[in-house]
C-alpha cells in the first residue's frame, strides 16, 4: 500500500481541489454577495457547496483505495441500476425549470451519476470486445447500449446530457479501436434522420439553436441569456471589475448565475486572468487524466480515463463556449465549479476511480 | 515493469484538449481585450437609468376657489414576468386570483368585475374578462417591463399585497398619482379628461422640443386639461439610479433634480351658477320634449365665462385610466353625441335672435333711424327677378303674426320680432333700399359670426355667414332678395353656434367691445402665486355708434318687458333679451311647419350688465316659451330673485 500511495497524482488532485474552491468562491459571489433570496451565510448556495465538495472528496478517497477492477463484475447490475434511476425520475421527479431532473430525495439528479455509470459500464463492454468492435455491427450495438439511457434522459427533457453521453460513445469507441470509416457511415446515417430529430426538439431546444445563429432577436427573451454573459465577459478586460463588484452578476443581468453561467460571473469580476488560471487548471486536470489512461495497466482502466475525461473537458467546453457565444446554451454546468451536488459529487467520484486506476498500474505491487 | 509506447490515440486526445482549451481562451481574449470597451459599455447602459419623477398635475379651481379637480392616489397592481420565479409561478398566480378576485385564465363573463365599473352591457353579452396567465404570458415578450392587472385597487387589497411581498415574488404594487373630477359630468365639457397619449399625436408629444414625455404618459385629451396641458403638467423631475435587472433602484447617483409641480388652475366659471344652468336648462328640455340643449353665460364686461352647459353629459371619471370598451360604445352610440360639446360645436340657425345685428347694421349704415317706421302688411309678395310683372310667379314672405304688426319703429320691431320690418330693412322692397347681403354679412362678421370666438376649449366651429360668391359656388345658382330676407330672420343658409350668439349679444350689452371668451381666469403656481393674471381679451371695438347701440338694447329691453321675451321678465332687476325660434329641415308636425330651435339670448341689469347669457333647446319649439323661462330662472338664481315671471 504504502507502494501504491508514492503513485497517488497529487498534482491531479490538486489541480482538482483547487477549481472546486475557485467554483465555491465565485458561488459565493454570484449569489450571497449579489443578495440572493436573503438567506443566511450557513444555508446558502455557498455552504451547501462545499458539504458537497466535502462529501465528494471523502468518496472520492474511498474509490481511490477501492481496486476499480470490481467494477468489472459489477457492470451488469450497474448498467440495470442506472435505466432504473432514469425511469424512476419520471415517477418521483420533481419538475424543476421545466425539467424533471430532481429526483425527489435529496433533490439527486440521477442523470449525473448516470454518466459515470455508463462510462465504466461500456469500458467492460467495449474492452471485452476490443478486437470485434472493428466490426460495423458490434459497433452499432455498444451504440445502442448508450442510445437507451441517451434517450431517457433526453425525454426528462435534458438535451445537454444526453449529448454528453453521445459524445463519451463516441471517443471511448474511437480509443477501443473502432473504424473511423464506420463512424463515419453513422454520422452520415444521422446526418439523414437530422430533420425528424429537428422536429422532435422541444421548441425551447430548437429557439435556442434558432437565437444562437441570431443573438440580436428578441434581446430580452431568449437570447437575453446568452448577450448578458457576452456582455459580462466582455466588460471583464484584463484584471476584471474586481470580486464582488461585477454589475452584470451583482444586478442580477445574469440569471442562472450560479450554475449555468458561472463562467460569466467569474469573467467579469476576475477578468481575461481569471479565465486563464481556470482552462490553466483544467489542462492540468485532463492531461493529468489522459497520462492515467495511458499509465492504465488493462483496456477497462484505459477506456475508464477516457471516458472520464471526454466527460469533463465535452460539459467544459461546451459550458465555457456558450458562456461566450460559440455554442448554444444547452443547460450544462461548469465541471467542478458550478453548483449543484450531484455534479461535483459525481465528478469527484469519477476522479477516484481514474486514481484507483493510476495507484494500480503495476501489476506487481498488488496481487 | 513492462515498457509500454504511448498511445498514440490518447497523445491526439491530448492535442484535441490543448487546442480546445486554447479556442476557448482566444475567443475569451477576444471578447475581454479585443471589444472590452464596446461590453463595459453596455454594461453600464443596463445598470444605469436615467429615470424621471413625475411632477404632480395642477388641478382646478372654480372662480371661488372651490376645487373641481385634485390627485387622489392610486394603487396598481403589476407582475414583473421575469421576477417571477418559474417553480412558484402557479402559488403566486394562484393568490394573486383570489386577493384580485380576478380569473387565472381569460374568460367571457356574465357579472361585471367588482374592480372595474361597467355600468351598461350594450350588445356585448358578457364581460371579457383577462386572466392573470394570459396576461403574464403577453407580458413575457417583454420580461422587465410590469405588467399591469389591477388598476384602482381598494387600499386594504394593496396593503394585504404588500404584507405579502416575500410570498409573492415579482409582484409589484405602485402608487400612482389619479385624476378624480369632483364635478363629474356637470364640468365634463370644460374640464375634459386625461388619457393615454393617442397613436396619431405621439410624434408630436414625444419628438417636440424640450419634450419630457414618455410613451405611457396621460395627457389631456379634451378640455381645458388639453388646453392647458402645458402649465398643468409641470416640469418632470430626474436622477441617475443604479438599478438591478427588474429595473428596482438600488441607489441614487449623484443629485436629484426636483420635479416642478403643474400649475393650478382658477376657472371663470361659477359653480353655482353651472349647477343652477344645468338644472335649469334640464327642465326646459323636459317640458319641451327636448334631448339636447346648451346654456353658456358670460360677464359682458370681461368675456368670462361663468357657465357653460351642453347636454346630454357624460363622466369625465370613466376615461381616467383608459375608459371600457363597454363605457366607450355606449357614450359614442348614444343618439345625442354626449361627449360633443354644442355649446362650441353645435351649428344652427339663429332664428330672430340675428335680428339684434340686422337692427344695428341698419341704424349704423343710415338705413334707418329710431324714427323711421316700416309697414309690416304680415305677408309681402316678393316678386320673381326674372320676371318681376308676373304675380303668379312672386314669393310669398310672412310674418309670424300672420296679421302684420303694420308700421314700426327700430325698438319695436325688436321688441315684438317682427320679421317683416327685417326683411325689408335687409333686403330693400319697391322704393326702400335696403342693406344688402354684403353689408348685412359684413355686421355679422363684425360680431364675430362666422369664425370660432377663440375660447380656450378644443374643437369650436366656425358656423356659416353666407355670401352671393358662397351661394353660386356651393349650389350654382345667384343669390336672390329672398335669401337676404331669409338672412334677415337668421334662417336660410346662415349658421352659428350658440357661443357665437352669446359673444355677439355681450357686445350689444357692453356698449360695444367684442371681447374674446375665456374659460380659465387666472393661473398660479403650487404656492399660489399667480403666475398668468387674467387679463381681457378685446377681440375688435365694434364701429357702430354708441347710440345706435343702446337703440338696440332699448328694443332687448322692450322685448322682455312687454314683447315675445316676456316670460324672462323679472321683478327687481331689468332684463333685456331676444327670442328666437329657428327653423331647421326636419319631420313637419300637422299643420306642415317645419320643426324649430328654441333661441333666447339676455343680459341684465340692462342699465349695466354683468351677466348674459344664450339659452339654446333643440327642437325646443318657441324661443319664448321654452328658452326664455330657462334664462329667467338662471338669471333669479343669480340676482337671488324670486322666480315670479309678469305677464306682457
Amino acid at each position: 500500500m504504502r507502494r501504491a500511495i508514492q503513485h497517488f497524482d497529487l498534482l491531479l488532485l490538486g489541480a482538482t481541489v483547487l477549481l472546486v474552491l475557485y467554483g465555491i468562491i465565485m458561488i459565493y459571489s454570484a449569489t450571497y454577495l449579489s443578495g440572493e433570496g436573503g438567506q443566511s451565510l450557513w444555508d446558502s448556495f455557498f455552504a451547501r457547496q462545499i458539504i458537497y465538495a466535502l462529501a465528494g472528496l471523502g468518496l472520492m478517497f474511498l474509490a481511490t483505495t477501492a481496486d476499480y477492477r470490481y467494477l468489472e463484475n459489477l457492470y451488469r447490475p450497474l448498467y440495470i441500476l442506472t435505466i432504473l434511476l432514469l425511469l424512476l425520475i419520471p415517477v418521483v421527479g420533481r419538475i424543476s425549470f421545466g425539467a424533471q431532473r430532481w429526483l425527489g430525495f435529496g433533490r439527486f439528479q440521477p442523470s449525473e451519476l448516470a454518466k459515470l455509470l455508463i462510462i465504466i459500464c461500456l469500458a467492460k463492454y467495449l474492452s471485452d470486445r476490443s478486437l470485434r468492435i472493428k466490426r460495423f455491427p458490434q459497433l452499432l450495438i455498444s451504440l445502442i447500449y448508450v442510445a437507451i439511457p441517451m434517450v431517457l434522459i433526453y425525454l426528462q427533457p435534458d438535451l445537454g446530457t444526453a449529448l454528453i453521453l453521445g459524445v463519451i460513445w463516441l471517443v471511448m469507441a474511437l480509443m477501443a479501436g473502432a473504424r473511423l470509416r464506420h463512424i463515419a457511415i453513422l454520422a452520415f446515417l444521422g446526418l439523414l434522420g437530422t430533420p425528424l430529430i429537428w422536429f422532435s426538439l422541444e421548441d425551447y431546444m430548437r429557439e435556442r439553436i434558432f437565437i444562437f445563429f441570431n443573438p440580436r432577436h428578441d434581446p430580452l427573451g431568449v437570447g437575453y441569456n446568452i448577450n448578458q454573459a457576452r456582455i459580462a465577459v466582455g466588460s471583464g478586460g484584463w484584471w476584471g471589475q474586481g470580486f464582488g463588484s461585477g454589475s452584470q452578476n451583482q444586478l442580477h443581468f445574469l440569471r442562472v448565475r450560479h450554475t449555468d453561467y458561472l463562467f460569466s460571473v467569474l469573467g467579469e469580476e476576475l477578468g481575461f486572468v481569471g479565465v486563464l488560471i481556470l482552462l490553466l487548471l483544467l489542462g492540468i486536470v485532463l492531461l493529468r487524466i489522459l497520462r492515467v489512461a495511458d499509465l492504465a495497466r488493462d483496456d477497462f482502466g484505459k477506456l475508464i480515463a477516457c471516458g472520464v475525461a471526454t466527460m469533463i473537458a465535452f460539459q467544459a467546453f461546451v459550458n465555457i463556449g456558450m458562456n461566450i457565444g460559440l455554442i448554444p446554451a444547452a443547460g450544462t454546468s461548469l465541471p467542478f465549479m458550478s453548483y449543484g451536488g450531484s455534479g461535483l459529487i459525481t465528478l469527484l467520484l469519477a476522479e477516484g476511480v481514474v486514481q484507483s486506476i493510476l495507484v494500480r498500474h503495476r501489476k506487481l505491487e498488488f496481487r | 515493469m513492462e515498457k509500454r509506447k504511448p498511445d498514440a490515440k490518447i497523445t491526439v486526445f491530448r492535442i484535441i484538449i490543448v487546442l480546445l482549451l486554447s479556442l476557448l481562451a482566444l475567443q475569451t481574449w477576444r471578447l475581454q481585450i479585443v471589444q472590452g470597451e464596446e461590453s463595459r459599455e453596455r454594461a453600464n447602459r443596463n445598470r444605469f437609468r436615467l429615470v424621471s419623477i413625475p411632477a404632480p398635475r395642477g388641478v382646478i379651481y372654480d372662480r371661488q376657489g372651490r376645487l373641481l379637480v385634485r390627485n387622489i392616489a392610486s394603487f396598481t397592481v403589476s407582475v414583473v414576468p421575469a421576477d417571477l420565479p418559474p417553480d412558484r409561478e402557479e402559488e403566486v398566480i394562484q393568490r394573486l386570483a383570489s386577493l384580485l378576485e380576478m380569473p387565472v385564465e381569460s374568460r367571457l363573463d356574465s357579472e361585471p368585475s367588482s374592480l372595474s365599473q361597467s355600468p351598461q352591457l350594450l350588445g356585448l353579452e358578457r364581460w371579457f374578462r383577462p386572466g392573470i396567465r394570459d396576461l403574464v404570458e403577453e407580458g413575457r415578450k417583454t420580461p422587465f417591463v410590469p405588467v399591469i392587472l389591477a388598476h384602482d385597487l381598494p387600499r386594504e387589497v394593496a396593503f394585504l399585497i404588500e404584507e405579502e411581498h416575500l410570498d409573492l415574488p415579482g409582484v409589484v404594487v405602485q402608487i400612482e398619482a389619479q385624476r378624480e373630477y369632483m364635478g363629474g359630468p356637470l364640468l365634463s365639457h370644460i374640464i375634459g379628461y386625461v388619457g393615454p397619449i393617442p397613436e396619431e399625436e405621439a410624434e408630436s408629444y414625444l419628438e417636440g422640443p424640450g419634450s419630457d414625455y414618455k410613451p405611457h404618459d396621460l395627457v389631456g385629451l379634451t378640455g381645458v386639461e388639453l388646453t392647458f396641458e402645458e402649465e398643468l403638467r409641470g416640469r418632470k423631475g430626474r436622477k441617475h439610479v443604479e438599478v438591478d435587472v427588474a429595473g428596482r433602484e438600488v441607489r441614487t447617483v449623484g443629485t436629484a433634480m426636483d420635479p416642478q409641480p403643474g400649475y393650478n388652475l382658477i376657472l371663470t366659471i361659477d359653480l353655482d351658477l353651472q349647477k343652477e344652468a344645468t338644472d335649469a336648462l334640464q327642465e326646459g328640455m323636459t317640458a319641451a320634449g327636448s334631448q339636447s340643449g346648451v346654456v353658456v353665460a358670460m360677464d359682458p364686461q370681461t368675456g368670462e365665462i361663468l357657465a357653460l352647459v351642453s347636454l346630454p353629459s357624460y363622466d369625465n371619471n370613466l376615461f381616467i385610466g383608459g375608459i371600457s370598451l363597454e363605457d366607450y360604445q355606449a357614450l359614442k352610440d348614444h343618439p345625442h353625441h354626449p361627449l360633443v360639446d354644442y355649446a362650441l360645436t353645435g351649428q344652427y340657425p339663429p332664428g330672430s335672435i340675428f335680428k339684434i345685428i340686422g337692427a344695428a347694421a341698419g341704424l349704423e349704415e343710415g338705413v334707418i333711424n329710431r324714427h323711421t317706421l316700416i309697414n309690416d302688411p304680415g305677408v309681402i309678395w316678393l316678386p320673381n327677378k326674372y320676371a318681376p310683372d308676373d304675380p303668379a310667379l312672386a314669393q310669398p314672405f310672412r310674418c309670424w303674426l300672420e296679421t302684420g304688426h303694420g308700421p314700426l319703429n327700430v325698438v319695436q320691431a325688436i321688441a315684438h320680432s317682427c320679421d317683416g320690418f327685417f326683411y325689408k330693412l335687409a333686403g330693400g322692397y319697391q322704393d326702400f333700399t335696403g342693406l344688402g347681403l354684403p353689408t348685412l354679412a359684413y355686421y355679422a362678421r363684425l360680431f364675430g359670426l362666422g369664425s370660432p370666438t377663440g375660447i380656450d376649449l378644443p374643437g369650436e366651429s366656425e358656423g356659416l355667414i353666407p355670401s352671393e360668391d358662397w351661394k353660386r359656388l356651393t349650389y350654382g345658382e345667384a343669390w336672390v332678395t329672398g335669401d337676404t330676407y331669409n338672412v334677415a330672420i337668421g334662417q336660410g343658409y346662415i349658421l352659428t353656434t350658440p357661443i357665437q350668439m352669446l359673444n355677439a349679444t355681450a357686445a350689444v350689452a357692453n356698449g360695444g367691445t367684442l371681447y374674446g371668451p375665456q374659460i380659465v381666469r387666472e393661473v398660479r403656481d403650487a404656492e399660489g402665486n399667480i403666475v398668468r393674471p387674467f387679463r381681457k381679451e378685446v377681440v375688435r371695438q365694434l364701429p357702430i355708434a354708441p347710440e345706435n347701440l343702446a337703440l338696440v338694447r332699448e328694443g332687448m329691453r322692450a322685448a322682455v318687458a312687454r314683447g315675445t321675451g316676456w316670460r324672462a321678465n323679472l321683478p327687481g332687476v331689468a332684463v333685456a333679451g331676444k327670442t328666437g325660434t329657428a327653423e331647421y329641415p326636419g319631420p313637419r308636425d300637422r299643420e306642415g311647419k317645419l320643426p324649430t330651435h328654441a333661441w333666447f339670448v339676455a343680459y341684465a341689469p340692462a342699465e349695466d350688465p354683468e351677466i348674459a347669457l344664450v339659452v339654446f333647446v333643440e327642437g325646443g319649439g318657441e324661443g319664448s316659451v321654452t328658452a326664455a323661462p330657462v334664462a329667467a330662472r338662471i338669471l333669479a338664481d343669480y340676482f337671488d330673485l324670486p322666480l315670479v315671471p309678469s305677464g306682457p
